[in-house]
């Protein structure tokens, strides 16, 4: 039987992140399916709350960003022998039953990555952050040239292959960006779906920091000189 | 009234900067000489915010002529932006070092490592 790991980064995420596990189906056409957290240092028992919804924890003991732990999560998964790994968020915005579009939308193929694109119905989807999304489609596309839907999702799936061909560097949430740019230039196949982003009163309380906006923006403009 | 502001301002900041050292100092933190460095330099700050005219003496006393304050603080501020791009690529270095220990222990301690797949 071949493997699905569905790799979810998560920073004080007790609240929340068992009922997150608990809507993760199973199995997916015969591809059985594992779920890893990657605790990026929590102040709570963001560890703990998943290994008892019976996921793979592991456990960054200071706190990274975002996208080291993806790419920590990555490790983990090819480590577990996954076929499809599917990345998404620990704070409940995305849908854990769109996993199976996702995945079968890559299996049918034939495609390398499949973006969940919250941008292509943006159904609840606040219309400031709507624009900033956009401000940063364009921002990714002066960095790495390539335009795509959602460049900030972080509801994708990719083949063992297109994980292992990548080469990601951004501990933070420009990791999603440099997704795109690795996507252009590996010269993989993918393809934008749309999937629906989940706005709760949790994950509005919790929010987006206005600084992470601010440090996305920050570190494609290096990129973007250091590119010259 | 603006050059008196400013004296105080540099007195002030170079005695935080040196208790600060000091504090370092005593707790192990910062070796001798490094401690050294920054009390001779802040007091070297000091020293000509308050006597701006001794950088016209040093500078006449190795036989150049008048410079100006403004040159000194040109060159000043292409130091300081020299030390922030240093500092810049070093805390970038440090960070990516420690990303890669952090996540190697996270795969070292995880459940995959300690368990394995099996035993799910």
């Amino acid at each position: 039987m071949q493997t699905l790991a569905v790799v979810i980064p998560a920073r004080n995420e007790e609240p929340i992140i068992a009922a997150v596990l608990s809507n993760i189906p199973s199995e997916i056409r015969s591809h059985r399916v594992l779920s890893i957290v990657i605790d990026d240092g929590s102040d709570d028992d963001t560890a703990g709350a998943a290994r008892r919804a019976g996921a793979f924890v592991l456990r960054h003991i200071a706190n990274l960003g975002v996208g080291a732990a993806t790419t920590t999560g990555f490790r983990a998964a090819l480590q577990l022998g996954a076929d499809i790994i599917v990345t998404m968020d620990g704070d409940g915005q995305h849908d854990p039953r769109e996993i199976a579009t996702l995945a079968e939308t890559l299996i049918d193929g034939p495609f390398d990555v499949v973006i969940g694109s919250r941008l292509m119905t943006h159904d609840g989807m606040p219309p400031v952050r709507f624009a900033a999304n956009l401000v940063l489609n364009a921002l990714t596309f002066l960095v790495y040239g390539k335009i795509v839907s959602d460049s900030q999702s972080g509801f994708k799936a990719f083949t063992r292959r297109a994980v292992t061909g990548m080469e990601l560097n951004c501990a933070g949430y420009d990791i999603c960006s440099e997704m795109v740019g690795e996507i252009y230039r590996r010269k993989f196949r993918y393809k934008s779906i749309p999937v629906r982003a989940v706005y709760t009163p949790y994950s509005h309380a919790k929010g987006q920091p206005f600084l992470n906006g601010v440090n996305l923006i920050l570190g494609l403009f290096v990129r973007l000189v250091r590119r010259g | 009234m603006f050059v008196l502001v400013a004296k105080v301002f540099s007195f002030v900041l170079a005695v935080i900067a040196i208790s600060k050292s000091y504090v370092d100092f005593r707790a192990r933190l910062e070796s001798l000489q490094i401690f050294l460095f920054w009390v001779f330099t802040w007091l070297g700050i000091v020293v000509v915010a308050l006597f701006p005219s001794i950088v016209d003496y040093i500078l006449g006393s190795f036989g150049g002529g008048r410079a100006g304050l403004g040159t000194v603080f040109g060159m000043g501020l292409v130091f300081l932006y020299f030390l922030a791009y240093r500092l810049y690529i070093k805390i970038g270095r440090v960070e990516q070092k420690l990303t890669k220990t952090v996540q190697e222990l996270a795969l070292r301690e995880g459940d995959i490592a300690k368990k394995g797949i099996k035993n799910r």
